[in-house]
């Protein structure tokens, strides 16, 4: 069962609710601050401010997941497919052809638009599991595919952008502190969109359909056009991210786009963070990348490759086994409404 | 080219087919055999196979042992792995194939690959048994002993299976709890005890399976993730939940890649897999054989 969260059909009464609104408004300004004024601050050198980098990037891909997974209910294990399609479009497009990023985004957008309609048309009347396995066997296939044309895609070698010094046009940066910006503000897009979906008509219809399909078909929703909605969204909010990731990353392979790691490293925050809320994937990519960067610290201490994963897969287990509801369901209710 | 030496090709890539996809389905039925008496989709059942690899390498490399001598203790071996599995994560999940359960078999996945990096470094190993790089020339055809000694081991594992599964009582008791586990328990059925065992025998499978194949094919520690989409392909063409049928998936798996390795070419070898893939989902859940799916 996918964990349950308030919706907006017994949220509390509006006095309470206000209360809740500027719990979150402190939780989520404070930190929205702090990140902004990183560079500014004594002793953060360039390289604690691209690991901030690093998990805004996986904020936004896991808030954008959060959508389809959380708030949808459908366990999408082939986002990777629209990582790939944001990524490899943008960088294609300025290395062939000198399309700047900003443009090449929304080409990557309108891309993932229609694989993301293609593919829910084929994927998402299976139930659960399957689903989660036909999804992933797509972006399997996209490895082989992309690995094979070499010409388009540089082949498993991957592709690296062009690098053109500092450049507003180019969305290029010798340093990291542009992309914190960048990073921050879709984070604090997709918060806001995700607040909006949770209570919008079409969000209530997502979470119907998630906590009960056939109940939700028999009050009236249309479930398989709601289910296609909520992964189009959730596809092109993950292509807007990819384009972020290969002007950060400045490279891009067909395991890193399209590989199982990668797949569960998008679902992470998320899961983490706790399922179908705003603030989930915030702290659940928060903590990824913390702890990632500690455990990668470690690794080049003790010489052994991979523990990083190795924690991924601990998280994994004890939040599925011990904590559904992540690590916002571990916190005070009080505070919970606030975090919605 | 003329047409008999096209014939001959393509018979060749048939045969090879055959003979690698008999090691597929052989690496497949433990998937098949948890996922029909407890609807546990084991996606870690690639690192038991790892396990299994690892375990031939080890014979083979540090003890000078050959690997095919060694199987009842892969067999052993990944049968306690996957009890251990069982206790401390899929028991939870016994009865219904969740999203939660696909997710924690992720998680156990990730953490048994990364134990064997940990222990074996990330490099590719490998293992030779008396076959390996023989070559046997069968008339026309050009077939490679590792891969025919590992077809037969495959064949003589499945059949013991579906004997054990269809005429012991133990496989009759299995079979039960497969069907209805509430009336099985009536019938004085102790189900969570076969629930472990039927768990075990799937989990040591699969590393009898892993040493059969590491005889012709190197092992890293993510190789688990190589294969196991070959895996799920064969399980769900076969059906899910039958033995022989999933043997079969793994035999259409292997003809299906060779066949497109020799006219298209092999980098994309495993594409038109994941179409078939695609279409029994969609269309045929239940697989050639398999008979219930939820």
């Amino acid at each position: 069962m996918m964990s349950a969260p308030a919706t907006a059909a017994n949220a509390p009464p509006l006095g309470k609710e206000g209360y809740g609104q500027l719990h979150s408004l402190l939780f989520l300004l404070v930190p929205a601050i702090v990140v902004a004024a990183l560079p500014l601050m004594p002793f953060v050198n360039n390289y604690i401010i691209a690991a901030v980098v690093r998990a805004l990037i996986f904020i936004a891909l896991g808030q954008a997941w959060n959508v389809v997974a959380g708030i949808g209910g459908q366990l999408s294990l082939g986002h990777g497919v629209f990582l790939g399609i944001g990524c490899y479009t943008t960088g294609i497009l300025f290395n062939r052809y000198g399309v700047p990023p900003w443009l090449g985004m929304w080409v990557g957008v309108l891309l993932s638009f229609v694989v993301a309609l293609v593919m829910g048309a084929m994927t998402l009347r299976m139930r659960g599991v399957f689903f989660a396995l036909a999804t992933v066997s797509i972006s399997l296939a996209m490895v082989q595919i992309s690995r094979h044309f070499v010409d388009l895609t540089g082949g498993g070698d991957g592709l690296a952008l062009k690098f053109f010094g500092d450049s507003l046009w180019a969305w290029q940066s010798r340093t990291p502190a542009p992309f914190l910006y960048a990073g921050l503000m879709l984070v604090m897009l997709y918060y806001g969109v995700t607040r909006w979906i949770l209570v919008s008509r079409f969000g209530l219809e997502m979470q119907a359909v998630r906590d009960d399909e056939v109940a939700a078909a028999a009050s009236g929703v249309a479930v398989f056009r709601t289910k296609i909605m909520g992964f189009v969204v959730s596809a092109m909010m993950t292509a807007v991210a990819g384009t972020l990731y290969i002007q950060f990353y400045m490279a891009i392979d067909p395991d890193a786009a399209f590989g199982l790691s990668q797949a569960i490293q998008l679902q992470l925050p998320a899961l983490l963070g706790g399922l179908g809320t705003a603030t989930g994937p915030i702290i659940g990519g928060a903590i990824m990348i913390f702890l990632s960067e500690v455990t990668n610290w470690g690794s080049t201490k003790l010489g052994v490759e991979g523990l990083d994963i190795l924690v991924y897969g601990l998280m994994l287990l004890v939040v599925v086994l011990r904590a559904p509801k992540g690590v916002v369901g571990l916190l005070p209710r009080a505070l919970q409404r606030g975090m919605r | 080219m003329g047409i008999e030496a096209a014939l001959l090709l393509a018979l060749q890539a048939i045969f090879s087919g055959i003979l690698v996809g008999g090691v597929y389905g052989i690496l497949s039925v433990g998937l098949s055999l948890a996922f029909g008496v407890m609807r546990i989709v084991n996606f870690a059942h690639g690192e038991l196979v790892m396990y299994g690899m690892f375990a031939g390498v080890v014979a083979s490399k540090t003890f000078g042992i050959d690997p095919l001598l060694i199987l009842p203790l892969s067999f052993l071996f990944t049968a306690l792995v996957g009890m251990v599995q069982y206790r401390v994560v899929f028991r939870h999940f016994v009865g219904h194939a969740t999203l939660n359960q696909l997710l924690a078999a992720i998680g156990c996945a990730l953490v048994l690959q990364m134990i064997a990096q940990l222990i074996f470094g990330a490099d590719a190993r490998t293992a030779t048994s008396v076959f390996t790089g023989q070559y046997t020339v069968l008339g026309p055809f050009f077939l490679s002993q590792a891969q025919i000694v590992a077809f037969a081991i495959a064949v003589a594992a499945t059949l013991a299976v579906e004997v054990l599964l269809r005429t012991s009582t133990w496989g009759k008791a299995v079979r039960a709890v497969a069907d209805d586990l509430e009336a099985a328990e009536i019938v004085g059925v102790n189900s969570s005890r076969i629930n472990v065992a039927a768990f075990a025998l799937a989990a040591g499978l699969a590393g009898l399976a892993g040493t059969v194949l590491v005889t012709y094919f190197p092992t890293t520690p993510s190789v688990g993730f190589q294969l196991m989409p070959i895996i799920i392909i064969a399980t769900t063409i076969g059906g899910l939940g039958s033995i022989g049928g999933t043997f079969l998936g793994g035999i259409c798996c292997g003809i299906i890649q060779q066949i497109t390795a020799m006219m298209w070419t092999s980098a994309l070898q495993d594409v038109p897999l994941y179409v078939l893939l695609l279409l029994f989902i969609a269309f045929r859940p239940t697989g050639f054989f398999g008979s219930r799916v939820e």
